[in-house]
């Protein structure tokens, strides 16, 4: 019951996330090349967590567990690296952006590449231990 | 470090699956086991060892570093 719950939110939280973005791109008229990178990386986002809750929704399905040892261990360490790149890319983004382009980065700008780091090196990294194994 | 999963599995006619949800875990953590990838938690090592009616000792075949 608790593992379709959680399948059930993450669902909800995917077409939240699928809405906004249409809101967004409807509203913004003509992308910029930026514009359109960030776009491509939240759908990237979007479309690995789908695995994720297709991947769970399955084993359900052949009445096995929807997590277990393994698949937390994996998630544990997908989310230590996912950490460790938050961090340095709050460090690094606004630093590289004034060394070379000379540039002072908006806080905004730097929320957004905190949170599309850390979500990429966190889906990279669960994708790569989920089939290479620990 | 090696297992004889595998091998006993197949005395038992037991699928991957079948296994997995023996011991309540994902057909792939079987799989992982089955090829080294994966070190098992001694309870799950033990619950493998118990569905496939051997020890612990039997069923991993560790080897010196």
């Amino acid at each position: 019951m608790k593992d379709k719950l959680g399948i059930l939110v993450g669902i909800g939280i995917a077409a939240f996330v699928i809405v906004t973005l249409a809101f967004y791109i409807i509203n913004a008229g003509t992308l910029e090349i930026r514009e359109i990178g960030i776009i491509g990386i939240a759908l990237i986002l979007v479309a690995s967590a789908g695995y994720f809750l297709w991947d769970r929704m399955k084993n359900i399905r052949k009445g096995l567990p929807a997590q277990d040892e393994r698949l937390k261990l994996t998630n544990y360490k997908a989310c230590s690296y996912g950490f460790i790149a938050c961090i340095w890319s709050a460090v690094g983004a606004p630093l590289a952006a004034g060394i070379f382009f000379d540039y002072e980065m908006p806080g905004n700008y730097v929320t957004a590449i905190v949170v599309l780091c850390g979500g990429l090196t966190f889906m990279i990294s669960y994708l790569y231990l989920a089939w290479k194994g620990n | 470090m090696k297992t004889r999963i595998k091998e006993l599995r197949a005395r038992y006619n037991l699928t991957q699956d079948d296994l997995a949800r023996k011991v309540g875990v994902r057909r792939e953590t079987i799989l992982f086991m089955e090829k080294g990838k994966y070190n098992p938690s001694l309870q799950l090592a033990h619950d493998v060892a118990k569905a496939l009616k051997t020890t612990i000792e039997e069923l991993f075949i560790f080897e010196d570093s």
